[in-house]
């Protein structure tokens, strides 16, 4: 697993509060990790803090998995 | 229709996020009856809502604070002043969240974290702004200070959980600073209890649809909306209130004070 993918995981559990075996790439931050609106913007704010960057809304909406935020920040980020 | 109500006067708006939020329709109205205002929210709401679409319409500004920090209100009192030219005559407290609420734990259940994390955000930034304007003299005399509230202060209603206990702190605190705001400057301090609306801290509530057709059929009027809770809120802020302070003001259609209904009575019995 890259280091990206690594602090992604470690900023879901820290914030969702959920047990590492849950964040698997397929999970769906809503649907299977329990995070509502509120929850997932500032999943998206922690992921620009920890990576320097900035995501755009249109793009942050299409990242509503574990697997989608790890792919668009080991893109985007560094 | 507006009546000029608020001509001259100076407030800070907290808590619009979209258009079903009660602080946006202050806002709106309040523009209408010729106050001039600057608006505030937490940076994560900023992001989230459409705050400055409403800032463009009511010709004004967005100043981002942390409603928790001693130092983002002072910041927000400060830049607030200055942008307007002068001191405060009305705030809206409209800011309220609970984790315990927002992950489903039950009441026997809680995270005490969070329990004071809901007390914190939702109570204690009430007594902040108003500790702080006071401290930095940011109030002009006869200024007038509103927070909204929820009738589970008084009554159990499960689904409200620990905001219950937020709700009553937050109505003490009104009573209290109210206290001491008023002998000092006639400044008077009110909650208002209102419906439960169809915002989007609502929506986040299980059962809410339910829930409010049930408020509905236990209101005479029926229950009131974020618009004509707007409307009262203007009336607070406005010369025409001058006496009323340290209340619990229900707008609520006379949901408070019924105890049961004959709509309610058809819809148990299917007819």
């Amino acid at each position: 697993m890259s280091e990206i993918a690594q602090k992604v995981k470690k900023i879901i559990i820290d914030k969702l509060g959920v047990e590492e075996s849950e964040v698997t790439p397929e999970a769906s931050f809503t649907n299977d990790l329990g995070a509502d609106s509120l929850d997932t913007v500032e999943l998206i704010m922690e992921f620009e803090k920890e990576f320097n960057i900035s995501i755009p809304d249109d793009q942050a909406e299409s990242i509503a998995t574990v697997g989608q935020a790890i792919s668009y920040l080991e893109e985007h980020a560094g | 229709m507006a009546y000029n109500l608020l001509k001259g006067k100076r407030g800070i708006i907290t808590g619009a996020l979209d258009e079903s939020s009660i602080a946006w329709k202050v806002a709106e109205k309040a523009h209408e009856e010729g106050a001039q205002f600057v608006l505030t929210n937490a940076p994560i709401a900023l992001r989230m809502g459409k705050i400055n679409e409403l800032a463009e319409k009511c010709g004004t500004e967005v100043i981002p604070a942390d409603a928790t920090s001693v130092e983002d209100i002072e910041k927000l009192y400060t830049e607030g002043m200055e942008k307007m030219g002068g001191k405060i005559d009305f705030v809206l407290h409209s800011i309220g969240m609970s984790p315990n609420v927002r992950k489903k734990k039950t009441y026997g259940d809680l995270n005490y974290d969070w329990f004071l994390k809901s007390i914190d955000i939702s109570a204690l930034s009430f007594h902040k702004m108003m500790q702080v304007g006071e401290k930095i003299g940011a109030f002009n005399d006869e200024a007038s200070i509103v927070a909204l509230t929820y009738i589970a202060a008084q009554r159990t209603f499960s689904h409200y959980s620990d905001m219950a206990q937020a709700k009553a702190v937050l109505e003490s605190i009104a009573r209290s600073y109210g206290e001491r705001l008023g002998k000092t400057q006639k400044i008077r301090v009110n909650t208002i209890s209102q419906s439960p609306t169809e915002t989007t801290a609502g929506k986040g509530i299980k059962g809410f649809a339910e829930f409010l057709s049930f408020a509905d059929m236990m209101s005479p009027l029926g229950n009131a909306s974020a618009d004509e809770c707007a409307d009262y809120t203007i009336t607070l802020f406005s010369d025409l209130t001058k006496k009323v302070t340290m209340q619990n003001l229900y707008h609520d259609g006379g949901f408070s004070n019924t105890g049961f209904s004959d709509e309610l009575v058809e819809k148990l019995s299917g007819k």
